[in-house]
Parts: C-alpha cells; sequence; structure tokens
C-alpha cells in the first residue's frame, strides 16, 4: 500500500548566489519510516534540511509536511516538528535543564516535558550541570532531548551521531528505532556514512552533488547492489587469458598481474569460463563471486551520478 | 512496505487537520519567556547592573572626598551633585553602555549558534525580532532607573555621612530629574534600533560593537555640525549637556522633549522597521 508522503519536497532548487546548491530534489517520506538521508560531505545535505525547516528560501520548488505546504504554514507545521540541525544548539552559560526549558517555554510545552525528555536521553542526573561542562556525547543528547520536548510527529535530525563515541551510537539508533516503533514517530535522519543507516533506516535517499540519486527502501537500495557482483578470478598471466578467451573475458579488467575482475552474469557463464580456461592449458588458483557491500553500493551511486531515481 | 521490516507503528499522525497557529501575542509571550530565561548569569545583566552604579560611585567619590571644596560657597549641593553625575554618565558611558548590551543580548544567540533553532521553532520571525527588543528596552529602562535610584540613594547618603554640604536639607528636584529620566531615555532610542540592526544583519559580537564605538567616537568630532542633532549617536550626550545649574545654583532642563530627541525617537521607528523588512526574508545560515 503507497501511503500518502509525511513529508515530501517538489522539485526543490537551492543556490547559494550564482552557485547551485540543489537540483529538482524530489523527496519522499512515508509516515511511520525512519528515513535515512544519505550523501557525503557537501553534497546538500544540510542545505535539504534546512529547506525542510523553513530556514532556507527555495529557488524554485516547494516543501510539503503533513500534506501542507511549508511556505505558507510554517509555524503551524513546526508545531508538529522537533529537529536537531548539525551541533545542538546550547546556551552554556545555562545548565542542561535550563536549555531544555528555554525551548520548553518558546514553544508552550507543558512543563513536566522538561523531566520527562530529560529522562528519555539519559541526562537527568547532570541536568543541573552548566552545557559548557558537557561532552560532545552529552551535548548531542541533550539537542535531541529539546528535538523531543513537544513530543513531535516528524523528527529532523542532521548527522545525529556527529561525535559519538561507539557506545553513544549504539544508544542513539536504539533510541530512533524506539521513537518509530513505539511513538510511531517518523524520523529523517542524514549522515555520510551507510554503515550507521543502514542499521536503522527503512528507506533510503541518497543525494550527490545537488541531486538525488536514489530513493526508496532498504531492501530496493540491497536488490540494486545484487546487479554489481563480481567474478573474480585468479591465475598466472591475467594479460595472456584475455588474449586466450577474447568472448568470454570481454567485459574482464586486470586487477593484477595473476587477477581478472569481470562482471558476474550467470552460472553458466561461470561454468563455462572456468572450463575454457583449463582446455587453453592455463592454470585455475580460484574463482569466487564478490558481493559489494552497502557502502560500495554507495559509492558507487555517490561516484557515477547514475540516474536512479524511482 | 516491504514485508522483511518491521510493521510501521499504527498510531500514525492524523495529518489532514491544519490546527491553529499559535495567535502573534501568544507567540511573543512565549518567546519573552524564553529570551528572560537565557539571560541568567550572562555579561548582558551584569552589564546592566555595573553600568548604573558606576557614575553614580565616581560622583559620590568626588563629593564624598572633594565636595567641601566644590560646595565652598554653600546652597544646594543637588544640582551640582545631579548634572556631574549625568554628565559622567550620559555624554560617554550611555551611548558606549548601549551598543554594549544590544551587542551582548544579540550575542546570546550567536553564541550558542541558536538562530537556526530560533527559526525552526513555532514562533513568527516578528516575535523573535520584537521579544529581544524589548528585553534591550527593558534593560537599557532598567539600568537608567538604577542610575537614578543609586543616585538619590547616595545623595542622601552624603547627607548623612558629609552633613556639612548640605544634602539633608535641601529636597531633591524630583520634577526636574523625571523629565531628565524621560528624556535621556528617548535619547537612547536612535541609537539602540541602529546598534540592534546592526547586531543582528553580522550576528557577531565584534562587527557591532566595533560599528558602535566607531560611530560614538566620530559623532564627538562632529559635534560643532550643524547636522549632528539628527546623528542618533550624539542625542544622548545632547541631552546631558542640555541639563545646566543656573547661577542662583537651581537645576534646570526644559521639561519637554527635545528636537533631537524626536529625531532619536523618528529614527528608532524608521531603523527597526526598514532592519525588520531586510532581515525577515533573509536565509538563515548560521
Amino acid at each position: 500500500m503507497q501511503l500518502a508522503p509525511l513529508l515530501e519536497t517538489r522539485g526543490l532548487h537551492f543556490h547559494f548566489g550564482k552557485r547551485p546548491i540543489l537540483h529538482d530534489v524530489n523527496l519522499r517520506v512515508e509516515p511511520g519510516s525512519i528515513y535515512g538521508f544519505l550523501g557525503p560531505n557537501g553534497a546538500g545535505k544540510s542545505t535539504t534540511m534546512r529547506l525542510l525547516l523553513g530556514l532556507l528560501r527555495p529557488g524554485a520548488g516547494s516543501v510539503h509536511l503533513f500534506g501542507h505546504d511549508m511556505a505558507r504554514h510554517r509555524v503551524t507545521l513546526l508545531n508538529r516538528v522537533g529537529a536537531l540541525i548539525e551541533n545542538p544548539s546550547l546556551y552554556d552559560h545555562l545548565t542542561g535543564r535550563e536549555n531544555v526549558e528555554a525551548t520548553r517555554r518558546l514553544r508552550g510545552v507543558a512543563a513536566h516535558r522538561t523531566a520527562e525528555v530529560l529522562e528519555l536521553v539519559g541526562l537527568a542526573d547532570n541536568a543541573h550541570r552548566p552545557a559548557r561542562e558537557y561532552s560532545l556525547g552529552m551535548r548531542q543528547r541533550l539537542g535531541l532531548a529539546i528535538a523531543l520536548l513537544s513530543n513531535p510527529d516528524l523528527l529532523l535530525l542532521d548527522e545525529p551521531t556527529n561525535g559519538l563515541d561507539p557506545n553513544g551510537i549504539i544508544e542513539m539508533r536504539e533510541l530512533l528505532r524506539r521513537l518509530r516503533q513505539e511513538h510511531g514517530k517518523t524520523i529523517v535522519v542524514s549522515s555520510h556514512l551507510i554503515n550507521e543507516i543502514e542499521k536503522v533506516a527503512t528507506h533510503v535517499g541518497v543525494i550527490q552533488e545537488g541531486r538525488l540519486v536514489f530513493q526508496g527502501s532498504l531492501p530496493d537500495l540491497q536488490r540494486l547492489q545484487t546487479g554489481r557482483a563480481r567474478l573474480v578470478l585468479e591465475t598466472e598471466d591475467a594479460d595472456t587469458c584475455r588474449n586466450l578467451l577474447p568472448r568470454l573475458l570481454a567485459g574482464a579488467t586486470v586487477a593484477g598481474a595473476g587477477t581478472l575482475w569481470l562482471p558476474w552474469l550467470s552460472r553458466e557463464h561461470t561454468a563455462e569460463l572456468a572450463a575454457a580456461l583449463t582446455a587453453a592449458g592455463q592454470p585455475l588458483y580460484g574463482l569466487r563471486l564478490e558481493q559489494p557491500s552497502l557502502e560500495d553500493t554507495f559509492l558507487h551511486l555517490t561516484e557515477v551520478k547514475a540516474d536512479l531515481v524511482q | 512496505m516491504d514485508a522483511t521490516l518491521p510493521p510501521a507503528s499504527p498510531i500514525l499522525p492524523d495529518f489532514a487537520a491544519l490546527p491553529q497557529a499559535p495567535a502573534p501575542v501568544t507567540q511573543l509571550g512565549r518567546t519573552l519567556a524564553a529570551d528572560v530565561l537565557k539571560l541568567r548569569r550572562t555579561a548582558a545583566l551584569r552589564l546592566t547592573l555595573f553600568s548604573g552604579a558606576l557614575p553614580v560611585l565616581l560622583t559620590f567619590c568626588i563629593f564624598f572626598f572633594k565636595g567641601h571644596l566644590i560646595m565652598k560657597a554653600g546652597g544646594d549641593p543637588w544640582p551640582r551633585f545631579i548634572s556631574t553625575a549625568w554628565q559622567t554618565a550620559g555624554t560617554l558611558l550611555l551611548p558606549l553602555f548601549v551598543v554594549l548590551l544590544t551587542s551582548l543580548v544579540v550575542n546570546i544567540e550567536t553564541k550558542a549558534t541558536a538562530w537556526k533553532h530560533l527559526y525552526a521553532q513555532p514562533v513568527g520571525r516578528g516575535a523573535v525580532f520584537v521579544s529581544k527588543l524589548l528585553l534591550v528596552l527593558a534593560l537599557n529602562a532598567g539600568a537608567l532607573l538604577l542610575f537614578v535610584g543609586l543616585l538619590l540613594g547616595a545623595g542622601a547618603l552624603l547627607g548623612l555621612l558629609r552633613p556639612g554640604q548640605g544634602f539633608q536639607t535641601y529636597s531633591i528636584p524630583f520634577g526636574t530629574v523625571g523629565w531628565m529620566l524621560l528624556r535621556t531615555y528617548l535619547a537612547t532610542l536612535g541609537l539602540l534600533a541602529v546598534q540592534y540592526i546592526v547586531s543582528l544583519f553580522w550576528r557577531s559580537f565584534v562587527v557591532p560593537v566595533g560599528v558602535g564605538m566607531g560611530a560614538v567616537v566620530a559623532t564627538f568630532a562632529l559635534l560643532q555640525w550643524e547636522h549632528v542633532s539628527k546623528i542618533p549617536y550624539a542625542a544622548p550626550f545632547l541631552t546631558a549637556m542640555s541639563m545646566q545649574v543656573s547661577k542662583a545654583g537651581v537645576l534646570e532642563a526644559a521639561p519637554e522633549v527635545a528636537r533631537h530627541e524626536w529625531y532619536a525617537l523618528a529614527s528608532f521607528g524608521a531603523v527597526l522597521v526598514a532592519g525588520y523588512l531586510v532581515l525577515y526574508r533573509r536565509n538563515v545560515t548560521n
């Protein structure tokens, strides 16, 4: 079943002065999903996040939250959005609790929420300390607590694991999962690391040089890489083999003196290749199938700018 | 959705209905409540307290140690005491105080890189703009009131410690002090608005302080110019200098808003409107 998107951008363009940043970005985030927004640094992730929050004005196109136009109903729509953009905005001269309290007053949220969100991110014991004494991980968690204050339906988190240690990253992941499964939140989380996203996201969007080069569910992304499986062939002399079997080794590249890489086509093709190689008198030291990792797929997507948007 | 994924929670938000945005006054009230909280333990707050007390302390010391020379001829010491303090405060300290105060209040957000956070909250840009402006106006008024309160208190204290100067025998010229308080406050508004917009526009601490100091110094160089009354930075100086002690020893200050104070008020309005129009549509990049 195709759900109406909770967050949608239509033909979003943005440029800083004459420098174009985003080209025709059409995001589609379904309710109840964790949307991993991936891309290398400088690809336009933060700019997109800022556009989603109405911090920047799009050059063309529009942002729709909960089915309504962001440009027309910004204040109303932001009531249901919690966000953490880049490094959290913390007032160092205030305590952790006062930091939460400042945003609580600003949003007109009930007073008991301050203690609740501090508890939720595990900062209740340190809430009396000034924010300037907080570690990077604690600051990130405090930022998340502030984003969760109004119990928002949509959470926008820009690189939330920045500066977290491995334990912190695992805790953050657990928290995001819990927020989705137990509280029905829709979460957009940006990152430049696929390994971080693949463990938690249900959907993925990949951005490269301001263009969305992939968008779909995580299984879709996993399927994309099966077409890119690679056969690795180890022999004595790679060049000789390629000259002897020009048809079977048509798509092969020489990766080393005795190593050939070729795209995996079929089981029959593999068997035929092995037989032909032995028949030609060449030694066959190894023949194996390599599945590219999601990371390879991600790197591939962000290198070739393939037009894979669905 | 793919079968391998855990099912999405059934508690999906109902997003067809668009709730009402909070009323502008509610938004302003909330922003103000947050801004007051953020003022805790800041330099802006300490500066306000300190600036009100400094000129009074200076004048108190002058009269405590050398009052017998100043008041050699006898008579009412209040006019001389008040005008000495007011001219210390109003000529140089007050413009610099307003420059620093405005920059410090705006810097609370800049230092925390909180503009992006602030504008992503469900309050309009107008509420953010007005709330901080009200805060600066209130702190400015607070510092002036503190100055006057301490000044009159210091005079009364001199009446106890140095009865020879006669502070206890003469009454305080409340009417003149009241008018000067109002006029001095009005005189600061023009430069306050300029500094507020400059601080918001550059979102740095150094730029508005530099601009402000430069403008105050430049104004002093231009005091002889016939149009000096139109420069917002000159207004507090002109107001302070307009208070005189007459030959008969009476404190004289016109009980009306002077021309340069009207100019200050006009620049306050014009600069804020123009500044807001420029800032309103701006992208938030930090």
